[in-house]
């Protein structure tokens, strides 16, 4: 999926970014290290309105809001389940706990929206962004699984992800971390009722519980924007960064601890730090494959002293050829990515004490208000 | 650490809190001794309920006074069947003896004959190209108002406008000068001079044009080669008034090379026309050379993220700054990274606060 529709490069300017990316180490336009984010502003509780909200502002100014809004809902019955037969019998109490722990939760339980300024909400790129962040949310089913009340009832999420600015780079990060946050902020009230009777909650605002408790080790995913540039692999791209990758993908990372088996030896991998869980995977197109290429001086008929005269103008190249590369002309990327460096990106997000571990450490340091 | 998460910060007191000729800071008026004693001169106070009047910011819509004795300038108007005067931007008021006016906070660049700017090349039509230049409107460079390659001084023909995109192409950036200006504020460029052309060897970065005090200012020179440190050689820096800024390798033209200056005038044009004029192949660039025009990068989008302005002398201080610190941080001379904190303390060791 393309990443931006239309980014105006010029070819000189695309050679010297993809040279000055491709050194050892990579010199950023911005000078931040291949892993350094962005500086980044953030505040949660923004919104009185809502369960969870909080907001993130790049220095650029571009920002961007999310608020959680949740609803009591009836879980429907599913048509494979079949506790429904059992339903008014006294059945096994076993076997329908049993049943209980599998059905978990249902993905249509978090109804995720992204609104892009200037962009319509059926634009192919908005919905993918919107498929990319629920998707991480949903994919191992942890996620819904908080969202249960009892049998018959199930919390409905909303989650609306506002960009406030025009989108000055790939707004992915800037989403995945504000809706990383909001979550993090999102309280649900106090359940007062027990059992499977309907639900009735605690009226007290400062009683309810978070979704995610800051004692637990449970954090809801985040998306990474990663690029590589030859060898080099490079973190959370600017615009004109992005326009020269080779290869851009989008990661997926949630913390798994509470998930894993309780054995002595994974307690002593969590003291020291979170297990990470890789959740999905996309590969972001980067605009670089629709830039046009640089035309070489020697092919260039407006380059040099001697230029042809009206009659020798005759034969005008007017399309751009295609060409061998040569120093200092941009020539977009073709071809797939490499497998080496896919496996590579994917190794330097996960590894331990990287970047998606320093990034959850820090969004955990945001003040909950 | 590869990531900094910060508290919002607090907004950033504008210039015209401490600047005494705004009204909302004038508490008794003694400024207009013509009138004489007995007439309230003071503005209505601030509402209560607008957090944001106190910080000397006005909304479109927002009544400035009600008192018939100020007269209304740029950015106010009065409604129909009211004497108040409103604001129509949103800005900071600025006061000029007797005549309100709203300095918008954030503006589009208007375009003045004369100006150097910078800009990319959005549409390329028959007889023309349209380049955006960060103004309301595309500006027009016609093919008549370039330079052919070799200098020969010739009608365009149809093989010019056939060929008009080995000229320039869609996405590429260029130099140019306000040749003309429309009636409706459009402006129509030109690259007759040697200084101007397509631009290479470099990066570009965006700059807000104006308001607030911050973005490039109008100044004595918007083009300057500068002596880069830590060998890197000499860089050029390229401030358009509109906003837009390039930075590139200093490319020395052949006369240059061979040591005498560059001859001026028409007549021998076409000797000193670099071949290079519109090519687009960027020349071999050292490390070095790359690392400080990114430094230089990063004190450019410095100045401007803490509302300084930028012009010459600023962004030359501000470039002998960056390279101290960065020899007194950690990491060495390598390390131009300059967002965030680093960013906020050049900026302050600049202001000398």
């Amino acid at each position: 999926m393309a990443s931006q529709t239309h980014l105006n490069l010029s070819p000189a300017e695309l050679a010297y970014l993809h040279a000055s990316l491709s050194l050892t180490p990579p010199i950023r336009p911005d000078g931040r290290s291949p892993t350094q984010y962005r500086p980044l502003s953030a505040e949660t509780g923004i919104l009185p309105g809502t369960n969870g909200s909080a907001r993130i502002c790049f220095a650029d100014g571009t920002e961007a809001i999310v608020g959680v809004k949740a609803e009591v809902e009836k879980t429907r019955a599913r048509w494979d389940d079949e506790t429904i037969f059992l339903e008014g019998q006294e059945g096994d109490e076993g076997a329908e706990e049993d049943k209980e722990k599998e059905q978990g939760g249902n993905r249509e339980w978090v109804e995720l929206t992204v609104e892009i300024p200037g962009q319509r909400d059926d634009d192919s790129g908005t919905i993918f962004l919107a498929q990319m962040l629920s998707e991480a949310l949903l994919a191992d089913g942890a996620f819904v699984e908080r969202l249960k009340i009892n049998r018959g009832w199930h919390w409905k999420l909303y989650l609306d992800i506002l960009l406030i600015s025009p989108p000055l780079s790939y707004p992915l990060p800037l989403l995945s971390l504000t809706t990383h946050l909001a979550l993090l902020s999102t309280r649900l009230p106090r359940l007062k009722s027990e059992g499977d009777e309907d639900p009735f909650f605690d009226d007290d605002w400062a009683a309810a519980p978070h979704l995610y408790p800051k004692d637990r080790k449970a954090r809801p995913p985040v998306t990474l924007l990663v690029m590589a540039v030859g060898n080099n692999i490079i973190f959370d791209p600017a615009k004109e960064e992005l326009a020269v990758a080779d290869v851009a993908l989008a990661v997926s990372v949630g913390d798994s601890a509470e998930r894993t088996g309780k054995t002595a030896e994974d307690e002593d991998m969590e003291v020291d730090g979170r297990k990470l869980r890789l959740l999905s995977i996309r590969t972001v197109d980067p605009p670089s494959r629709l830039t046009p290429p640089g035309v070489p001086n020697a092919t260039n008929s407006a380059y040099g002293h001697a230029v042809a005269g009206p009659q020798q103008q005759k034969m005008p190249e007017a399309r751009a050829v295609e060409s061998e590369a040569v120093e200092g002309v941009w020539k977009a990327p073709r071809g797939g990515a490499k497998l080496a460096v896919m496996g590579a990106l994917v190794q330097k997000v996960l590894e331990r004490g990287g970047v998606a571990d320093e990034v959850l450490d820090a969004l955990e340091a945001v003040d909950l208000s | 650490m590869p990531i900094t998460i910060h508290q919002p910060k607090p907004p950033r007191p504008l210039l015209s809190d401490l600047d005494p000729y705004n009204p909302l800071n004038v508490h008794d008026s003694d400024s207009d001794s013509s009138t004489g004693g007995g007439v309230d001169l003071s503005l209505p106070p601030k509402k209560p309920t607008s957090s944001l009047s106190h910080s000397g910011i006005v909304t479109p819509g927002e009544v400035i006074t009600s008192d018939s004795q100020w007269m209304r300038g740029h950015g106010t108007y009065i409604p129909a069947s009211t004497s108040d005067i409103t604001s129509s931007l949103a800005g900071t008021i600025t006061r000029t003896n007797k005549l309100i006016s709203v300095r918008p906070l954030r503006a589009r660049y208007t375009p003045e004959v004369g100006d150097l700017v910078v800009g990319r090349i959005v549409e390329v039509q028959a007889k023309r190209w349209r380049v955006d230049v960060g103004s309301t409107q595309l500006a027009a460079l016609p093919l008549s108002a370039i330079n052919l390659p070799g200098g020969i001084l010739r009608k365009r023909t149809e093989t010019d406008e056939l060929q008009i995109r080995t000229f320039f192409a869609e996405g590429d950036l260029l130099v140019a000068e306000v040749q003309q200006l429309f009636q409706d504020g459009g402006a129509v460029l030109h690259t007759r001079s040697l200084k101007y052309g397509k631009l290479r060897n470099g990066v570009f970065v965006a700059v807000s044009g104006m308001g607030g005090g911050a973005g490039v200012v109008r100044s004595r020179r918007q083009v300057w080669t500068m002596d880069a440190a830590n060998g890197a050689g000499q860089v050029d820096v390229i401030l358009g008034v509109n906003g837009y800024v390039w930075i590139s390798k200093h490319v020395e033209t052949p006369a240059e090379v061979e040591g005498k200056p560059a001859p001026a005038g028409i007549t021998n044009m076409e000797e000193n026309v670099s071949a290079t004029m519109y090519s687009s192949q960027n020349d071999r660039i050292e490390t070095e050379t790359m690392r400080e025009i990114a430094r230089l990068r990063g004190v450019i989008t410095a100045l401007v993220e803490n509302g300084l302005r930028v012009d010459e002398e600023m962004v030359v201080r501000g470039y002998h700054e960056a390279v101290e610190m960065a020899m007194l941080s950690g990491e060495g001379q390598d390390d131009v990274y300059l967002g965030g904190e680093r960013g906020e303390q050049l900026a302050a060791a600049l202001t000398g606060k």
